[in-house]
This record gives C-alpha cells, structure tokens and sequence, in this order.
C-alpha cells in the first residue's frame, strides 16, 4: 500500500473542468471593447541591406491608428534569452525572413493586413548563407559583426585519440537532423493595455516565464519593469517555443503608442516562419570499443545552424553535447561544438534541448556496435549503463539517483521484447508487403538549468479563516499539468486536502518569481519550494496553536491539518481556526518558501554540466513497407525514471505526447528552409503525427526515489520525446537491415537507402 | 459592404446577427458572440481546434462563413452543459487526463461527440477516424481514444 495520500496517484487536473468546458481564456480569447489589431510587417528577403523603409501610405490609411518602426523603440532595440541580439524592428539590415520591419495597429484586422501591404521597403541584397558549411566557408559574409560562429564549445577527459587507436573496435559515423517547428495549436498571442494613470502596460501573453519577459519588455521599451504586468498562465502549448519573447514587446509597443487595447495574434504561417526552430544539428562520432562490449572512447563534433540570432543557442549546443555520449560509462572522452548563423530559420529552445539531435546517433553506433559483436542490444546497455557514484562521460560525478539499468531491465522483461521474433514472424505473414522490427533506445536528460545558471524558485502559500490555502507561483501551465502536481504536493506535505487549495500562477504582479518552466525542472525546483514553505510555515502553526489553546508550542504537534497538545490529542485546533486567529491578531497567515537548484561537482561554465537526470529507455515496433519505403510505428514503450511519479497520469502524459511528437520528428516533421525561403507553413506541408499515425503506447514508470527532490521527485517533461527517435531508427534496421542516418526518415530516404544495399 | 442578417440557434437559443459577408461562423463566434471554446489553430481547415457542430454534424467553423448558418443550428462546446452536468464526454476527458494545454480541447470533444450521436459502440479505428481531422500537440492521443471509449461506454450504461 502507499505511503501517500496524494503523491503518485492520478489525480485529476485541477484546470481539468475550465478547459474541457472551453471556459479557460487564453491570452488569444480576449477582445475587449476599443481593441486595436495588430499586424508585423516581415522581411521579404532572407539576407539584405534596408535601403528605404517607407511606411507613409500605411499611416495615410483610414481605420489605422499607429505604424511604428525602429525609431519608434524607445530602449535597447534587441531581445534574447542570452544575448539579446534578435532585433524588435531592423534598423538597417534583415537577416531571415522572420525579421521585423514595422508594427501596425488599426480598427480592424482587414484594415491592419492592408497596412502593412502598403509599407514600402527597398532591399540591397546580401548572399543568402542557407547551410552552415557556406557560413564557414572562406569569404563567406559576415551575418554579424563577429562573424559566422556564433558559439563554440570543447571539453574533453583524458586522451581521446590515444584511447581509440587503443580500441579493438572503432566506429565512427555522421549523423544530419533537420529544423523542427513546435506547432503549438495556439499560435504566439496576446494583448496588451497602457494605463496612463499609473503607467501601468499591462500584458496578456501565454509564455514560459513571465518575470524574463517582463525584464525584456522593460529593456527595450526602457520602462519600470515594475509597471509591467506580463501573466502568462496558461498557455496553449508552448515544448519550449514560447520561452523567448514573440508578441509581447510588439504589444507593449503598440499599446502604448495607442492608449487602446492591442491584439497581435501570429497565423500559423507566422508561427512557422518567425518563432525559434529545433536547431538543425550535424553530428560525427568516433566510439571506441573492447571485443567484449566495453565503451572505451568517445569523440563527437556537432555543428549547429543556428540560424540569424542568439536566442538560447549557446546553452543548446553546450547540452546536445553533455547528452551525446548517452548514460553510459566511457574511458577517454573529446566533445566539440560549433554554432553557426545562417539566414535559415531561427535555431532555439525546444523540448529535447540539443539531445533529439544526438542520441539519435549515438543509440544507433550502440546498435551498430551491438550487432558488429553479436551482443543482444539491451546486454551492451547494460553493460556499460552508468551507476550512481559513477564519473560521467563528462568528468562529473553522478551523485542523484540514477536508474537507468532498471529501465533497460524492464524494457527487457516487456512482452515486446521477449517475443519480439514472434510478433515480428506473425505481422510479416499477416501484411505480406512490410517487414517488421523491433528497436530500443535510451537516454539520459539532465534536469534543471546546470552550472552557474541561477536556478530558483520562490512560492507563496496564503490561509484564511475559511480554511483555503492559495498557493502561488509564477511557474506557468504550459499543459504539463505542474499546477496540479504542485497541488498534490502541497495538500501531501500539509496533509491537508487538495480541493481546499487553490493555486495562481505566471503573474508577474500577483506571484513571486519561480524560475522558468523549461529544463524539466519545474516539479523538482517548485516541489522544493513547496515542501520550504510548509517547513517555514509549521512552527509558526504550532506558536499560533499555543495561543489558541494555552499550550507552550513546545508541547504542541502538528497533523492532518491540526495543532494538536501532544500529550492529549483530543485538544486540537485546525487551520482555519488559525488562520482566523493570525487575521485578528492582524497578523494574516503569509509564508515564502524558497529553492536552489542543487548543482554537480564539477563547473565546465555555461551551465554544463547537470546534477539531476531523467533516465529513459524506449522500443519501437515498426512496419516498413518494402514497396513504398513507408514506415509505421505501430507499438511503442516508454519506460521513464523520474525519481518519483507525483501524477501517475501526468508522466503517461508527458511520454506519451513526447512520444508522438518524437515520432513525428523522426518520420514526417522537417521544416524546409531553401535560400531562406520558408517552403512549408502550415499543416497540409508540415506533416504532424495525427490519431490515425500514432501507436499503441504504454508507460511503464520507473521509480528510484532522489533524496534531494520533493518526495524523490526529479523531472520528466523532455526526455519522453527523445530516444524515440534512434528507436524508430534501430527498428527500421531490425526490419529491413538499413541504417538511415538523416532525419526525417522519409519513404524516399528508406526506399534509397534499401536500393543502395541491394 | 452590405451586412447580411443571420438568425440560426446557438446552443439551443434564437439568435439574430448582422454580419459582413466574409465573416467566418469562427469570427462571429468568438470576436462578436464571446464564445471563445473554438480556438483558431490555423484559420484554414488543417488542425480542427475551431470544431463545432452544424445541424448536428462536426464541421471546421473556419471554413463555414457566417452568412451560411442561417436558419440552421450550431452547437459549440459552451453548449454540451445541462443544468450544470457536464456532457459524459467531458467527464471522460477529465477522468482519463485526456487534457494538457486544452486549446485543442473544445474541437476534440466536439469532434468525438459526432461519432457518439452516431453510435456508442464504436471500434478503435472509428474513434481514430473521428478525431483525424483535430491536431492534438501535446497527449499523443492515448488519452484522448480512452476517454471516446469510456465515454461510449457510460453512454451505453443507459446514463
């Protein structure tokens, strides 16, 4: 039986009722009355000088109330995560096709779209750099200033050539993925409203992070960023793209311009061609192995098309390689990395972080090195499978829970993995023109934000007489369901119940700063935050229960929502009593809690690396037509550890929708950039996984519970998307014997491939 | 432009609007009549989150101009509630978590409901097909297909 009341069970969204009943409003459900529509004027050209920007007959326009351009921004004219270089409007040079010129606010949307085809823009074109080999190449224009490397990263742990020319086995391999579009169904969105009383810009935006986008909005409007109000909660979807500013700078702007309300409310083809892309990656591994299965060495250089801006590239590079050589013990290790801009799409933050990008290399080598010995695929895992204790690939020690032995074990134990050869055997006879394998894969996902990144977290819990408790956090509901887990968590640690507790959130005038909700960190960082608060808030309980009942609070214990005298627990006082007691006594019952990350031992700077991992395995079972080259994922298993489930079906939820989108990535998703064109912008060309490609899926969750997390809590929300990927790869290998080593797996790439083995 | 006069039911009420005549029912819907549960994913057919029913049949309210609903009824999530009963529907996608960022919520449920009024016995691939026209980014669908199941079921229980 479990020791818990709420923890690890499948509580029920607490948001659940609002959304299923189409109550919840959205930062894109609002119109309110003397609303403005907002419109951006793009760049018509991947990469070129502004000769003349006129925007003249915009404003000459009836029904238009305020066309603004560069001149019109009062503060630093630039936003990032990082480096805030990604200009609100060019001044003198476009660099994508997503790039700003102008803003326009008007009566109505029509009137506000014909503005801005009256804006007048005059290029002097620049070479379009469309691949980071022609960024690199020598001659190449400069994209910025500091040229084309954006970034570069190198570490290293001993002597990596001497350990592969000491390796029995080499293998060595290149590996191409390719940009990725979020395709959140609610595309980026708010309003925004200016309070000339107060000064008050008041922001309506589903992000994830409202306190960064109320610092981005202040710099660059160079205002009080105290009278900015961003609330961001909820949001439609957000896997990392709504981690950087879209419409709220632009909002602010207008709104302030107008003194009127101002919607912007991206298209779809927007969303595509203008918001941050999973960067594509180029990969090369050299792994160096023993004849019986030891890892030895591993050497991997990823180059990264970054795109026009810095956003958040730096940190993605830096992670794609602390996840590149996987949860697996290695002798000598050497990992390079180089970003490079381009005037592709925009590369930033998507869920996986860097990661999608590698392991689908690396858990392919492993495949490779596997079947080159004769090992079983999950053996070799196994094998080298790291162990807490153990120094990472990295240098680092790994000193949180670590359970991915246990997810291989279990993965192995699976009904698809026993009887792999007669499942395969029977749906070969059963659909004559596909052939069918089995592929595993894992990974590990680092939780948190890493080194020298400040990682915090700050809640606020409020009592009144009546017994209810807000909580409040800036975190944001991105869909993940963290509100109810923080719920969960709370009502468990105060034992206390849940439908008593209501909780607010992403407000930057109603909540206090939790950090960002990226990194998979949000339920280890808030939970601690949550479990200081009740930590904080007991002691001041008992000396409330001391005034109440007359009892020193020396001798007074707390439980199931009560003070009670512990010699004679028949007198007690509960909460809401308490709370009445602090009101009157003017004294309302307020407490903070706060949280830092946990760091590793080691600091390789700019985050790298990580002291908490998500440890995943993954099988896929596919079909792939011999005909065609048409493959289908019909079976899939995700077997996180996560320390501990805090929502049984919020972890089901995050593998299995991480899932999905991963197998999206792997067979269909590829946003196409040709000389900075974007070629695919909507869902008729940009191919998701609908219900009618997904597979049967199952979780099997994993429990190792980490010490240092809210009831041995890690993280869970990325690593399910991840080794999906070279799962699908490895299957596809298992059916028909080729390695595809570039994403998407196309039905052309497959068919090639099978024809150049033949 | 000429407005057009439009009276359909909504939601099981008369209603009368004037209208431009290229306004969308998704349009009228949200920006005129605050009934914001269809969400604009695309504004062109592709992902189904604007689904409603029209004269008891799901359809794209993106792709249906206003002017076109005269006479006829429209049914859209704000309308599944009875006296303060969710629709079994609804139920069921809050007990099989069948919800994350919910903005494609509304058009799922509507879109399931079309397959529930035509049977409550309805097998895997039919629920599959019933919900291919509406894009989910975030549960991978799982939940969703358990959630169309258990409510069939319920429904079937004589509810």
């Amino acid at each position: 039986m479990s020791e818990f009341t709420y923890i690890g069970k499948k509580v029920p969204r607490i948001d659940a009722r609002e959304k299923v009943t189409g109550k919840t409003r959205y930062s894109t459900d609002l119109y309110p009355a003397g609303m403005l529509w907002g419109k951006v004027k793009w760049s018509d050209r991947a990469h070129a000088r502004i000769v003349r920007l006129d925007v003249s007959r915009a404003r000459e326009l009836p029904g238009v109330a305020a066309v603004l351009t560069h001149e019109d921004v009062p503060g630093h004219n630039g936003f990032g995560i990082i480096t805030p270089n990604w200009p609100v409007l060019c001044v003198d040079r476009v660099r994508y096709r997503g790039d700003a010129l102008a803003l326009v606010a008007a009566e109505d949307e029509e009137t506000a779209e014909r503005a801005v085809s009256l804006i007048e823009v005059e290029y002097d074109p620049l070479p379009v750099i469309d691949t980071p080999e022609q960024a690199l190449a020598p001659g190449a224009v400069a994209i910025h200033e500091n040229g084309n490397v954006m970034h570069t990263m190198e570490l290293f742990k001993g002597d990596v050539e001497r350990a592969l020319a000491a390796s029995e086995l080499v293998l060595e391999r290149t590996y191409a993925t390719q940009f990725m579009e979020h395709a959140y169904i609610e595309t980026e969105g708010g309003l925004a409203v200016h309070d000339p009383e107060t000064g008050v810009i008041t922001i309506w935006c589903g992000d994830q992070y409202a306190f960064r986008d109320q610092l981005q909005v202040a710099r660059s409007l160079d205002w009080d960023p105290l009278k900015i109000r961003v609330i961001g909660s909820p949001t439609g979807g957000a896997f990392g793209g709504k981690d950087e500013i879209s419409v709220q700078i632009h909002l602010a702007l207008l709104a302030v311009r107008t003194g009127r309300p101002v919607r912007l409310h991206w298209t779809r083809e927007e969303s595509i061609r203008v918001g941050p892309k999973r960067h594509a990656m180029t990969t090369t591994f050299r792994i160096g192995a023993g004849r019986d299965g030891t890892l030895r060495a591993i050497d991997v250089k990823v180059v990264a098309n970054t795109g026009a801006y810095d956003t958040i590239a730096a940190p993605v590079l830096n992670l794609a390689l602390e996840s590149s050589p996987g949860p697996y013990r290695y002798g000598d290790s050497h990992f390079l990395g180089v970003a490079v801009y381009t005037n592709n799409a925009m590369g930033g933050e998507f869920r996986g972080f860097g990661a999608p990008q590698v392991v689908f290399g690396v858990e392919q080598e492993l495949d490779r090195l596997a079947e080159e010995l004769g090992m079983d695929p999950i053996d070799l895992r196994l094998l080298n499978a790291v162990e807490l204790g153990d120094v990472s690939a990295l240098g680092h020690e790994l000193r949180t829970s670590v359970g991915i032995k246990e997810t291989l074990e279990a993965a192995r134990e699976n009904d698809l993995w026993r009887r792999r050869e007669a499942i395969k055997a029977e749906l070969d006879a059963a659909f004559p023109h596909r052939r069918h394998g089995v592929g595993v894969a894992s990974e590990w996902h680092a939780v948190g934000l890493g080194v020298g990144i400040p990682d915090f977290s700050n809640i606020v819990l409020e009592f009144d007489s009546e017994g209810r408790i807000t909580m409040r956090t800036g975190a944001i509901e991105i869909g993940q369901g963290n509100l109810t887990a923080y719920a969960q968590m709370l009502a468990e640690a105060l034992e206390y119940p849940i439908d008593r507790i209501e909780v607010i959130h992403g407000d930057t005038f109603e909540t206090p700063d939790s950090g960002t909700v990226t990194a998979s960190r949000s339920i280890l960082i808030n939970g601690n935050a949550i479990l200081d608060a009740v930590a904080r808030l007991k002691p001041v309980l008992l000396e409330l229960g001391a005034e109440v009942l007359g009892v020193p609070a020396a001798d007074l214990v707390y439980g199931g929502g009560r003070v009670s005298v512990a010699a004679d627990p028949g007198r007690s006082v509960d909460i809401p009593a308490l709370a009445a007691r602090a009101e009157a006594a003017e004294r309302p019952l307020k407490i903070t809690g706060a949280a830092i990350m946990a760091v590793a031992d080691k600091d390789y700077g700019e985050g790298l690396p990580h002291n908490y991992y998500t440890y995943i395995t993954q099988m896929a079972l596919v079909g792939v037509d011999t005909g065609t080259g048409e493959v289908s994922l019909i079976r899939a298993i995700s077997v996180p550890e996560m320390g501990r489930a805090i929502n049984v079906h919020g972890v089901e939820g995050q593998c299995e929708g991480g899932l999905v989108m991963g197998q999206g990535y792997t067979l269909y998703e590829e946003v196409v950039v040709r000389e900075g064109r974007f070629l695919n912008t909507g869902f008729t060309t940009y191919i998701l996984p609908t219900s009618l490609d997904v597979p049967e899926q199952e979780t099997i969750i994993v429990e190792k519970p980490e010490k240092t997390g809210p009831f041995g809590a890690k993280g869970v929300g990325e690593a399910g998307t991840v080794p999906i990927t070279p799962a699908i790869a490895n299957a596809i290998h298992d059916a028909v014997g080729v390695r595809l080593t570039e994403l998407p797996i196309t039905p052309e790439r497959v068919l090639a491939a099978m024809r150049e083995r033949l | 432009m000429k407005e057009i006069v439009v009276t359909f039911r909504l939601n099981g009420k008369e209603t009368t609007v004037s209208v431009p005549p290229a306004l969308t029912l998704l349009k009228l819907l949200r920006e005129r009549l605050g009934l914001t549960g269809a969400k604009p994913g695309c504004e062109r057919g592709e992902c189904g989150a604007c689904t409603v029913h029209l004269d008891g049949a799901p359809v794209n309210s993106c792709l249906v101009l206003a002017a076109q609903v005269d006479g006829r009824e429209v049914v859209t999530v704000e309308g599944l509630e009875r006296g303060g009963e969710l629709h079994p529907l609804q139920e069921a996608f809050i007990e099989e978590s069948a919800i994350q960022c919910g903005y494609c919520t509304p058009g799922m449920v509507m879109a399931a409901k079309g397959l529930l009024d035509r049977t409550l016995d309805p097998s895997p691939e039919e629920i599959r097909r019933a919900v291919s026209g509406n894009i989910c980014r975030c549960t991978g669908y799982t939940k969703i297909f358990a959630a169309v199941r258990s409510a069939a079921e319920k429904m079937r229980g004589g509810a």
